[in-house]
């Protein structure tokens, strides 16, 4: 191991780091005899100075790749210099840093040397030896190659904790354009295979707990946002498909930042972290608060509202449905109020079972009182004199910071398992 | 009766010692504070109280049966919490569970209970982050050490996550603030919480600096530029906790 190591380290982390799938949790693996283990909640090691959580060694095998996609710092007509890293020394590095408590685990993604399944297999072998000659109990996240053997996509299942493919452009036109190498089919069919897999492989273990577990951490995929022009509805919408009929455990958003010269590509967008930010704040109201993206926007209104947070947007739309009072409302109805996030909510319904909840109370039990004053009665009283009415609300509810710098959201932890984390995420919406 | 104050050892039996005297007779109290023993003042008002380790024994037990599960965590993060008034948030917080019971679980409402779980999330909130930050270096003898400077004293709350996670390697995690750390048998598969002071710096093996310059390289390759945000860096990495992570120092 020498300096030749750590130029090879440097080029394929650089090729792996666009990739913004960070989370390590959704799965929990105990030690049995030899190193590590997987907790069920994210756990951060140490944040980029692009306030980015790390949790994973996220290289890429090689970034030589037989593919020519535009949006792609490793693509074949790119004039990179281009290295690998053998089975064997990926597992080197992986335990060495894990001994140290620098990561979680292992993300291992790739270019696309000679065929899917020659890369498909190399993966595979890294992973392999990780598993069984170091016993590693910790967790891996492993990229399978669009076009690989189904045999192969099982076998990666079996030895990972998450499996993914990038699904990267919303629409099939877009591929075409702009990876005319990949067609949706090749990245579908394998997101498809694994869906039915887990389906499979959870009825068996209902069966028999002796049945070892496929991709326990399920699957995940990512879209690039802004490389091509389809709307937020669009995007939204598609997320909602996948969770919905592929049970992925996450979708990820990546803003398209570009790194090659390409006519087929836009020039760098407006603000595409706040999009971004939206984007994810959209996700996180389909997953946890109950809304569909038909709620969230529309063909009259198909983009995010750059000012306000969806739900508080939501909330302006439906100012009929408010105030609600605190007292009675159920739980779903709380979600849906601005400023009173999932742990709130919670606590709320913990907390009135003692007796009626008056507004000072709401502040202790975790409620944000500078968007919920406007939605809420306590015993009858609101904090607000007049009655709501939308256009003068939403000039007060405006996102102070849309002046400042694009805030980006923090992708630490995707699991809400835990409930200190869930309020730093969601930052409450 | 006036309010009044009241000083123990500094040991944990001293302050259970405290709060079985104090809640056999609820009183009204100002402040209790840890009071090293040769530095107590005969002259002050303050009331201490002796520490009988059996009676605090007993008081334990006795409030581990009362107490549910969720109730019981609440005390154990704000006892382990470095706090300038800890120990009266927790008395008010017992003081309200001898008068309802078990009620006092969903009294989250409460400003006394409030305050307990706002202290025991910042705990639970610090043990969480330094399941990250730890970072063991290897040194001669195979040992791993890792040194952390933690505002709470966390180390019995990431204990078992350590043993279960490096069950095969000798380590020790050091709190350098609190002068305590835990030892890690991997033969035993035991490990216990130690008063620890640092008398020289560990010798790192030739392995791990070449290590830690591969992680040096790995997380400075990672940030993208166009992204740079120290602001949410420094939220989320505060710059004291720095100095105990191998990627912040050189
Ligand atoms: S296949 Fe992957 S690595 Fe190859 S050019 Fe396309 S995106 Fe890049």
């Amino acid at each position: 191991m020498a300096a030749d190591l750590m130029d090879k380290l440097k080029i394929l982390a650089d090729g792996a780091k666009y990739d913004v799938s960070c989370s390590s949790s959704g799965s929990s693996r105990s030690n049995s005899g030899g190193i590590g283990s997987a907790a069920s909640c994210g756990i951060c090691h140490t944040w980029t100075s692009d306030g980015r959580c790390v949790s994973l060694l996220k290289i890429l095998m090689t970034n030589a790749c037989i593919y020519d996609c535009a949006y792609c710092v490793n693509r074949r007509s790119n004039d990179t210099p281009r290295v690998a890293l053998s089975p064997a020394e990926v597992a080197e590095l992986t335990i060495g840093f894990y001994r140290r408590n620098y990561i979680e685990g292992l993300f291992l993604s790739t270019g696309v040397v000679r065929s899917p399944d020659y890369t498909m297999e190399l993966l595979i072998q890294a992973v392999r030896t990780l598993r069984e000659e170091y016993r590693f109990n910790g967790y891996i996240h492993l990229k399978l190659v669009p076009g690989a053997d189904p045999l192969l996509v099982q076998q990666a299942g079996h030895w990972a904790d998450r499996v993914s493919v990038n699904l990267e452009l919303p629409t099939s036109s877009s591929l075409q354009l702009l990876a005319p190498d990949k067609s949706r089919d090749a990245v579908v069919q394998p997101m498809r295979q694994v869906n039915q897999l887990i389906t499979i492989n959870r009825a068996e273990r209902k069966q028999s707990r002796k049945v070892p577990r496929f991709a326990p951490a399920g699957q995940s995929t990512q879209l690039i946002v802004g490389a091509s022009n389809e709307s937020d509805h669009q995007i939204v919408k598609l997320s909602e498909q996948l969770y919905q009929r592929m049970e992925l455990k996450r979708v990820y958003y990546s803003a398209f930042i570009p790194v090659n010269q390409d006519t087929r590509l836009p020039a760098r967008p407006v603000a595409p972290l706040k999009r971004e930010h939206r984007l994810y704040q959209a996700d996180w109201l389909l997953r946890y608060y109950g809304f569909s993206a038909d709620e969230l926007l529309d063909e009259a209104r198909p983009n995010l509202d750059s000012e306000l947070d969806p739900k508080t947007g939501w909330a302006l739309r439906h100012i009929e449905l408010f105030p609600v009072e605190i007292n009675r409302a159920s739980y779903e109805e709380l979600l849906r109020v601005p400023g009173v996030g999932v742990l709130s909510a919670q606590r709320i319904i913990r907390a009135r079972r003692q007796g009626h909840l008056g507004l000072d109370d709401l502040v202790r039990l975790g409620v944000v009182m500078k968007r919920a004053r406007y939605f809420v009665t306590a015993r009858g009283r609101s904090l607000e004199a007049a009655a709501l009415d939308s256009s003068s609300l939403r000039s007060r509810l405006i996102d102070k910071t849309t002046g400042r710098k694009p805030q980006q959201l923090s992708l630490d932890f995707s699991s809400p398992v835990d409930d200190e984390t869930r309020s730093l995420i969601t930052g409450q919406l | 009766m006036t309010p009044a104050s009241y000083t123990y050892d500094g040991t944990l039996a001293g302050l259970l010692t405290l709060y079985a005297y104090l809640l056999a007779e609820p009183a009204e109290v100002e402040r209790i504070s840890a009071v090293v023993a040769d530095q107590q003042n005969l002259f002050t008002a303050e009331v201490s109280i002796a520490t009988d380790q059996a009676a605090a024994e007993e008081f334990w037990q006795r409030l581990t049966k009362r107490l549910s599960d969720n109730a019981l965590k609440l005390l154990r993060r704000c006892l382990l919490a470095d706090h300038p008034q800890q120990e009266l948030l927790i008395y008010h917080f017992l003081l309200l569970e001898g008068e309802q019971g078990k009620k006092i679980d969903g009294m989250l409402a409460h400003p006394w209970v409030a305050q307990v779980w706002k202290l025991s999330q910042q705990v639970a909130r610090e043990a969480h982050r330094y399941l990250g930050f730890v970072r063991f270096q290897q040194v001669q003898g195979g040992l791993y050490y890792a040194a952390i400077r933690p505002d709470h004293r966390i180390l019995l709350l990431i204990g078992q996550h350590f043993a279960d996670r490096f069950a095969d390697q000798q380590w020790i995690i050091h709190d350098q603030h609190h002068g305590e750390a835990i030892l890690y048998d991997a033969e035993k598969k035991e490990w216990l919480l130690l008063p620890m002071k640092l008398h020289a710096q560990p010798e790192a093996t030739p392995q791990e600096t070449q290590f830690q310059q591969l992680w040096r390289c790995y997380f400075s390759t990672l940030a993208i530029p166009e992204r740079t945000n120290l602001k949410l860096q420094q939220g989320k990495v505060p710059l004291k906790t720095r100095s105990c992570l191998t990627e912040f120092t050189v």
